[in-house]
């Protein structure tokens, strides 16, 4: 459904993407995951047709988007990260908007609008403006707009940023259900549970370059059976070479001054470890260990923790 | 089209949806123009405030008591007040700002007048004053006008006068003497000023509740027109910020994965802008119609002017946009444009009273051509009078609208995606 080939993109001398390539099969829930800044948001950018890339090629069912853009946003649905709509509107007068705005006949669109309102639980309130709804009744009316037209493939650009527990589990229902019809999602976020509750596959990103893609047994396996210990504390790099230099089987991720992020089994080498840092008399501050997941993953692989 | 249809008819919901601004943009014209129909329009009242006017005559004279005489001659006695002082006390009063002008007549002004010398009266004007002194300095030059003319004319007589005047005694004879050369003289000037080339018609504007004779323009005809236009480009400007407030808020990009094209998008702003500009102007008709005694003149006439004139406020407006970056720098930019061309077309004071130098500036700004177009309307000028105003607006409108909207796209495509 979507074949991603060579894509790059760079900002003056910054390179935004570098060189990505992935392909998503239809029906799939595929998850871009990557910290603020990763290039997630430029990718989903030029996949939607708003950005042209410097080199690349982008195939949505089977169409070019480098010459065949008018055709690929017919079969295309965006959620953006911000509530793109028109807050002075009523929720129904925006859905038929945007619906309308699409193509979507009367008919079919009062039905649309009918079901995703009651699947998502606003029924009843559609004839009020949506300044008057909650910041989660916004995201989900945000959703509905992606979706209206049913497109083929949608991007959805963080779309849980800044909702509560019940809206995250209702949209992301609603995302299930929809890639269960068919639809390729395609699904930024830097929130490693969401991409692991939801996702079928996940590429992760970092500095505009896809670090690993697969699902997430697949990608565990790149860390192995070995936890990820990172210690923070008052030392020099050269000291925490030292240190583990002194120990086997311990691999470092990244170490830099008062942090040192390292692949190990814990419970044999950790208090080994520790011992080396009490012999060496140098002061621990925190010590965190983490167990083969989505997390351990990416911080093995960017040396980075993830924030939300 | 249809998205374009689309576009401004979800642009029009959203004003009635929160029409304050526009409403606020309404009723300023109105309230304005009734104001100032209350302060200078028809009324028993006088329209001007009496001017104060100071004489300090040194020279006391038959000659410069009338030239002093001719401030409270008739109906220029209702418009100014004089009050005799010495010259001193009246620089004293004019410092103090206690009138508009003081008219200084020096020591020797009869004398060197009878002489046929020159001779000069000061007009001391009160700078903190605008058009007050004006008047006093415009009257004064009429004056002095008429007493080189009388004395150039009547200079024989007058050296006879002065002849008898010297020896202090006018005998039967020179009497006689200077009624014959007086009355040849008039008889021989009366063949150029009897009957006048020139004349001056006086007429009336209507007041409040009589029918307006066809073609005059009443007080309120004048001011209404011209600040409903400068309105008017604020009421479009709402529109056209609204391409940055959709760029801003990211309404723009997503209709830009839909299948709409930027173009549509921003001929729909064109489209709104010009439509709700024609509804605005058509309730400042309306009203104007209700509240004032304006006579718009001939409907068909008028809704033509209204269309050409509102093509071309959208697409003047859509002009500076296509530079503009943020709405910041919109709303530090447009309102600047919008006021200087208003005050330099004629929307804050008649055109027809700025000095020729301004007025070719005023030529070149749209209110002015929209001022002209509805004074020629209501004053039921002929049809062919009123079409080049109207080809001019609309071929102007559509070519900016076309320059406008080609830069659009360039500019509101930079900074869309963040």
């Amino acid at each position: 459904m979507l074949q991603i080939e060579n894509l790059s993109k760079s900002y003056e001398s910054i390179k935004a993407v570098d060189n990505i390539s992935f392909e998503v099969e239809k029906g799939e829930i595929f998850g871009f995951l990557g910290p603020n800044g990763a290039g997630k948001t430029t990718t989903i950018s030029m996949i939607s047709g708003l950005l042209k890339p410097d080199t690349g090629k982008i195939i949505i069912d089977s169409m070019d988007l480098g010459t065949n853009l008018k055709g690929i946003k017919k079969v295309m649905g965006v959620v953006p990260q911000e509530m793109a709509f028109y807050e002075e509107l009523t929720a129904l007068e925006n859905l038929t908007f945007w619906g309308k705005l699409q193509g979507v006949r009367k008919k079919t669109l009062d039905e649309r609008i009918r079901s995703y309102l009651e699947k998502t639980g606003l029924q009843g309130r559609e004839k009020d403006t949506l300044k008057k709804y909650s910041g989660g009744m916004k995201r989900r009316i945000n959703l509905i707009i992606g979706l209206i037209h049913q497109p083929k493939l949608l991007l959805l650009d963080e779309p849980s940023t800044g909702i509560d527990v019940q809206t995250k589990l209702n949209i992301f229902e609603i995302i299930r259900e929809t890639a269960s019809q068919g639809t390729t999602i395609l699904f930024t976020t830097h929130n490693l549970q969401e991409a692991q509750d939801l996702c079928h596959r996940i590429a992760i990103i970092d500095l505009g370059r896809i670090l690993a893609i697969g699902t997430l047994p697949e990608l565990i396996k790149i860390v192995g059976e070995k936890d990820i210990a990172v210690i923070s504390g008052k030392f020099s790099p050269e000291q925490g070479q030292q240190i583990v230099s002194k120990l086997q089987d311990i691999s470092v991720i990244s170490l830099q001054e008062g942090k040192i992020v390292l692949s190990l089994e814990a419970s044999q080498k950790m208090p080994l470890m520790l011992e080396e840092f009490f012999q060496a008399k140098i002061a621990i501050d925190d010590i965190s260990i983490k167990q083969p997941n989505l997390e351990s993953v990416f911080l093995k692989l960017t040396g980075k923790e993830m924030r939300e | 089209m249809k998205r374009i249809l689309l576009l401004a008819i979800k642009d029009f919901q959203r004003r009635w949806r929160n029409p304050f601004i526009i409403l606020g943009y309404i009723m300023i014209p109105i309230i304005f123009t009734m104001i100032l129909g209350m302060v200078f329009g028809s009324s028993d009242e006088p329209s001007l405030p009496q001017v104060k006017v100071l004489t300090a005559d040194n020279d006391e004279s038959l000659v410069s008591r009338l030239f002093l005489g001719t401030f409270s001659q008739g109906e220029l006695s209702e418009l100014f007040q004089i009050e005799q002082v010495e010259e001193e006390q009246g620089r004293k009063l004019m410092n103090k700002n206690k009138a508009s002008a003081l008219i200084i007549i020096p020591k020797d002004f009869g004398e060197k007048l009878l002489d046929l010398q020159p001779v000069q009266v000061h007009i001391v004007k009160n700078p903190s004053e605008q058009f007050l002194p004006e008047i006093v300095q415009e009257v004064g030059d009429v004056a002095t006008l008429i007493f080189s003319a009388f004395f150039a004319v009547f200079s024989d007589e007058i050296d006879l006068i002065k002849e008898y005047a010297e020896l202090d005694s006018f005998p039967d004879q020179a009497v006689s003497q200077i009624s014959v050369l007086v009355k040849t003289r008039i008889e021989g000037v009366s063949k150029y000023i009897f009957p006048p080339i020139v004349s001056i018609k006086q007429t009336t504007a209507p007041t409040e509740g009589e029918e307006e004779t066809g073609g005059e323009l009443t007080f309120h005809s004048y001011v209404l027109p011209g600040i409903s236009i400068m309105f008017l480009l604020f009421i479009c400007n709402i529109i056209f910020e609204d391409l940055l407030r959709e760029k801003e808020a990211g309404t723009l990009m997503r209709m830009m994965v839909s299948p709409m094209q930027l173009n549509e998008f921003i001929w729909s702003k064109i489209l709104t802008a010009t439509v709700l500009g024609m509804t605005c102007t058509f309730v400042f008709i309306g009203l104007g119609e209700l509240i004032f005694p304006v006579n718009w003149g001939h409907p068909l006439a008028l809704v033509l002017a209204v269309l050409c004139l509102n093509i071309l406020i959208a697409g003047f407006i859509s002009l500076p946009y296509a530079f503009i970056r943020t709405e910041r720098q919109a709303g530090a930019v447009i309102p600047t444009i919008i006021i200087i061309m208003s005050l330099l077309g004629g929307s804050m004071m008649p055109a027809q009273m700025f000095p020729s130098s301004i007025r070719i500036f005023s030529k070149m700004t749209l209110n002015y051509w929209g001022i002209e177009t509805f004074y020629k309307i209501m004053q039921k000028s002929p049809a062919v009078e009123i079409i080049p105003y109207y080809s001019g607006m609309v071929i102007l409108g559509i070519l900016f609208s076309l320059v406008g909207a080609y830069l659009l796209k360039t500019n509101l495509r930079k900074g869309l995606f963040r």
